[in-house]
């Protein structure tokens, strides 16, 4: 797929000037042939071709375009430049954007929202079994709710309630679409760690007659991690073993399949990224030097708070940090967050994202992303990367999102206003280049669906009232059908 | 021998063979009626003829055996027997035991550790199956029940029995029918208890189950040189399910479930009878692609009583309960092989979610069919039972009005081929009301002393098999309750806090006093008393 869109990325209508009118688009297309024709085929699951068209571009990763134009073919962003430079076939949809202001769409690396069920498996101190991916659901209206606060990517994150915690799921929100298509195909598998207060169990325990769960301290935390780590090493040799039988022509009776043994190993290989729920500076450092000893690797530490004091160690091991902008206070663990940690993170060479832990707060990260630029004074673009690029880089996506750049996922978002005044709302979110919230259409549905509901239940209650006035009179309720055998 | 001994003699003869025909089954002629033979169509005014428990002839010209008793039940309707293909019949509804879950020995035990069920869990034996029981399910048409706990991960291998007096051994048709598989969340620190870990916990029995068969295989061979494995009955249990001898009920009601259970099925290869699918409306062109057969539980989502708390519900919730009843049509419509069975509903219940169903769009042709003839393809029965054909076992039911009628009543019913008691309407009203809701159904108004203040929460709570659902609105957002269980007097369950992780699950746990409960909700600041009390 993707090679068939290189190819197509050659022929497209696109940045190039001059040759972009819909005869010689038209021509081009009859050249490539069956090509054209299987690309036809292969993208009729995606939304049909649209021109964004004179909207403030902010691209995240190459300035701002005024007077710009997307255009986006197949689910990606096939051309983006100034109005004049960016064209499309006569067929495409045009979005008149003028005054609009267009950002990549928004990308949370800490949610919990659409998890059916609970979002921990307290059970055990290591629960690296369990996968969010199996109880995702579509039924989640915070999603929608994101959408329209121009969110299109999260982390979708087991809890903190245990040090090792399940694996988590990184997923595009696709409303409308089955389940199944959320999860990004290609993106990394990944896992939730957590350090300090809630997996030692401070503010969550057990009712009367069930034991306290291990461990109760940090001290505890480091050493499930560790053991979990040291099992992992065992399992491998007894698998290694086997193999070496097995190669000898031997017929040993093969070691039992752990998942959850199996999930370590896939984080000593580098196959499973890990995102740690982290407070405090010492427990970050203990985290880097036990992943420095045991061999695997941290990709972003999540919350850290304290990650100012220890920034130019984070930085050295080349670790992510999402964090939040500014929410102190909550616990004793939060008590030395200061709302310029994002800033101080980010300058001394962390990659620094804000997130939001928050079905809430994940409507509006454009927001926090702003308040940088208040704490901290980083630039406009610098303050963008925190909600966009810099995220997808902690995914290790950003070679498909969290910027707009021909080639990329069309996840788009248009904004009545720039995304970082408190007065400017999403208009329309695209996710792989269809609509899936748009404010207009939003608010006609809102009437068809209140009718919808008050007519749901009228007839109930009058289908019950009914019921209830004759009870008995069968004659009148008999069904005809059960007189016959047609 | 003197004639008057010989008298003696053939009287007494006489008479024990009258006592023997009273226990045996005999030989009957059932005239007059309507025949509803579900292989074909109905006869009026044919004669089903009854021998020794089997069905010897059915049509309209049949002659009468001279030593059948006749019964003739002009006017009326005769149908074999109902086949309610999944119910818990013969099982508590609740599971009371908590397990300790911690330390590095849960993850590797096996699945008999875990309390009550279990593989190797037989409902053949355990199943505890009372006379008001059989008498309250004969008394709705229904001569064949498939049963299995509704409790437990693992629920067990199910069993067909028809509802005869007579020992167990005597009353089973097939055994086992199935490995039953509920996604139930254990209590909270017992591992599993969330909806993931229950899959996991599922996928990891499987691997256990294909790893202990090929261990078996291999020591089996030659057990010199190799350290022995242990034995299991759970993972032995397992073995037919993986080698597709045997299938397995998933019981899974919305469409997310449904997919998750297939996921599974997928996974180890196993064959998959879908259990629930009260919203398989939404799929039913995917259900016929998938081949899985499908037992629709008739037991369909209420609304609340309150007229507030039904417009405090979103719209989706309202729309899946008027649609959940579309369901038998949907999948009638699309071909799936699907049967109409009570689930997790009550006996007194069931004909009303069956009419219900038909009310929203299913044919009483195709009800009767999805009670009968398709349960018994489903589970493997069909060449003894759900039709009125040759050979077939002889369990009849007949009613005064076509069987889905609203005032249909059963006036007698045959097991075996011998004639059961039909419980009087006093007796079923009784047994209706023995079996209502727990305690723990209806709206509560919960007051949760936080440091911060009095929570009010309002929260509509509903107990089926002992595990509470139901929605919750008030100061503390408002959505699903999630992980709830109710023993009789405990209760747990947790609400989330708006997808905000930091505000984390609130955990109640209380105990039930009549209308009123207390206990304690554990949050992420604190451990707080709650009272509530029901509306």
């Amino acid at each position: 797929m993707r090679m068939f869109m290189s190819q197509f990325a050659a022929a497209r209508p696109g940045l190039t000037a001059g040759d972009s009118s819909p005869r010689s688009t038209a021509t081009r297309y009859r050249r490539l042939g069956m090509t054209v024709f299987a690309l036809a085929v292969a993208c009729s699951a995606f939304a049909q071709d649209l021109l964004i068209r004179d909207a403030t571009i902010l691209t995240v990763s190459h300035g701002k375009i005024e007077h710009g134009s997307i255009f986006v073919h197949g689910g990606k962003i096939a051309a983006v430049g100034t109005n004049d430079q960016v064209t499309g076939p006569s067929n495409a949809q045009i979005i008149d954007a003028s005054g609009k202001f267009v950002m990549p769409g928004i990308i949370d690396t800490h949610s919990h929202t659409a998890v059916e069920g609970s979002v921990n498996e307290i059970s055990l101190p290591n629960t690296g079994m369990v996968r969010i991916r199996d109880v995702l659901t579509n039924e989640d209206i915070d999603v929608y709710r994101q959408l329209a606060g121009g969110t299109t990517t999260a982390l979708v994150l087991h809890g903190s309630a245990n040090p090792i915690g399940g694996q988590s799921q990184i997923v595009k929100w696709k409303w409308g679409h089955p389940v199944s298509e959320w999860p990004v195909s290609d993106a990394p598998r990944t896992i939730k760690f957590a350090l300090g207060e809630n997996p030692k169990s401070s503010n969550f325990r057990p009712p009367p007659g069930i034991p306290a769960q291990y461990p109760q301290t940090r001290m505890g935390v480091e050493e499930v991690i560790r053991q979990s780590f040291t099992d992992a090493k065992d399992y491998i040799a007894r698998w290694d073993d086997y193999e070496a039988k097995r190669k000898r022509g031997e017929t040993p009776i093969p070691p039992r399949h752990d998942i959850l043994m199996e999930t370590m190993v896939d984080i000593l290989k580098g196959k499973i990224d890990v995102h740690s729920h982290c407070y405090r500076a010492d427990e970050i450092m203990m985290l880097l030097n036990v992943a420095d000893e045991e061999g695997f690797k941290i990709r972003e530490l999540q919350h850290v708070l304290e990650g100012y004091k220890v920034a130019k160690e984070i930085a050295a091991h080349g670790v992510g940090g999402g964090t939040f902008i500014d929410w102190w206070g909550f616990k004793a663990e939060a008590y030395d967050a200061i709302p310029y940690n994002v800033a101080l993170m980010n300058n001394a060479g962390i990659l620094t994202s804000v997130n939001s832990d928050s079905a809430e707060l994940a409507r509006h990260l454009n927001q926090d992303a702003a308040k940088a630029m208040k704490y901290g004074g980083l630039s406009e673009e610098e303050a963008l990367k925190l909600c966009t690029l810099n995220g997808a880089k902690q995914l290790r996506l950003d070679h498909r999102i969290g910027s707009i750049d021909v080639g990329k996922d069309a996840d788009i978002v248009i904004w009545t206003g720039h995304p970082f005044s408190t007065y400017s709302r999403v208009e329309t979110t695209l996710v792989d280049g269809e609509i899936l919230f748009d404010r207009q259409k939003d608010l006609s549905l809102r009437k068809q669906l209140a009718q919808e509901k008050k007519d749901r239940l009228k007839k109930e209650a009058d289908d019950e009232a009914k019921n209830k006035k004759k009870p008995g009179k069968s004659d009148d309720d008999a069904k005809p059908e059960v007189t016959n055998e047609n | 021998m003197s004639r008057r001994f010989l008298c003696f003699s053939v009287v007494s003869l006489l008479f024990l063979a009258a006592s023997a025909f009273a226990d045996a089954p005999g030989v009957y002629a059932i005239t007059g009626g309507t025949v509803h033979p579900v292989s074909g169509p109905e006869i009026a005014n044919g004669v089903v003829i009854i021998r020794d428990g089997l069905i010897e002839s059915v049509g309209v010209n049949v002659a009468i055996p001279l030593d059948a008793t006749v019964i003739d039940v002009k006017g009326s309707h005769v149908y074999p027997g109902l086949i309610d293909a999944q119910t818990s019949l013969g099982f508590p509804s609740a599971t009371a035991t908590r397990r300790r879950g911690g330390g590095a020995g849960a993850r590797t035990a096996a699945p008999e550790a875990l309390p009550e069920t279990g593989p190797s869990f037989l409902a053949f034996r355990e199943a505890k199956l009372s006379d008001d029981d059989l008498d309250a399910k004969r008394g709705t048409g229904v001569t064949t029940i498939v049963t299995a706990p509704a409790f437990g991960i693992f629920n067990g291998q199910s069993v067909a029995l028809n509802l005869s007096s007579g020992t167990m051994e005597s009353r089973v048709i097939r055994n086992p029918v199935s490995q039953q598989i509920s996604f139930n969340p254990r209590p909270a620190w017992t591992y599993p208890d969330s909806l993931m870990g229950v899959i996991s916990y599922i996928r990891q029995t499987f691997m256990d189950a294909q790893q202990y068969s090929a261990a078996r295989a291999i020591y089996d061979k030659n057990p010199a040189g190799y350290k022995r494995p242990d034995e299991s009955p759970s993972l032995e249990a397992l073995g037919g399910v993986l080698h597709r001898d045997v299938p397995v009920v998933f019981v899974a009601d919305s469409e997310l479930m449904i997919r998750r259970a297939e996921a599974i099925a997928k996974e180890f290869n196993v064959r998959m009878i879908i259990g629930g699918a009260r919203q398989g409306y939404k799929m039913g062109d995917e259900l016929k692609s998938l081949g899985a057969p499908v037992l629709v539980s008739t037991k369909w989502a209420t609304a609340p009583t309150a007229k507030e708390d039904r417009e405090e519900q979103p719209l989706r919730v309202i729309r899946d309960r008027q649609l959940q009843p579309t369901t038998p049509a949907v999948l009638a419509k699309s071909g799936v092989l699907f049967a109409l069975v009570s689930g997790a509903g009550k006996t007194a219940d069931y004909f009303a979610g069956i009419r219900k169903a038909i009310e929203n769009g299913l044919s009483a042709d195709d009800a009767l069919k999805a009670t009968t003839i398709n349960p018994a393809k489903i589970i493997g029965i069909d060449r003894q039972l759900g039709s009125l054909d040759r050979g077939k076992i002889a369990n009849i039911v007949i009613t005064d009005k076509p069987i889905f009628d609203k005032e249909s009543k059963v006036k007698r019913i045959f097991v075996d081929g011998r004639e059961a008691k039909v419980p009087t309407e006093d007796e079923k009203k009784k047994s209706a009301s023995t079996s209502t809701g727990t305690g723990v159904d209806g709206t509560w108004s919960f007051v949760v002393k936080a440091t911060s203040g009095d929570v009010n929460i309002s929260a509509t709570l509903h107990v089926e098999n002992g595990q509470i659902s139901g929605t919750y609105s008030g100061d503390h957002g408002s959505g699903d309750v999630g992980n709830g269980t109710f023993d009789g007097t405990t209760v747990q369950f947790s609400i989330a806090g708006g997808g905000k992780e930091e505000a984390g699950d609130w955990v109640f746990h209380g105990t039930l006093h009549g209308a009123n409960m207390d206990g304690t909700v554990a949050t992420t600041l604190g451990t707080f008393p709650f009272t509530g009390s029901k509306k």
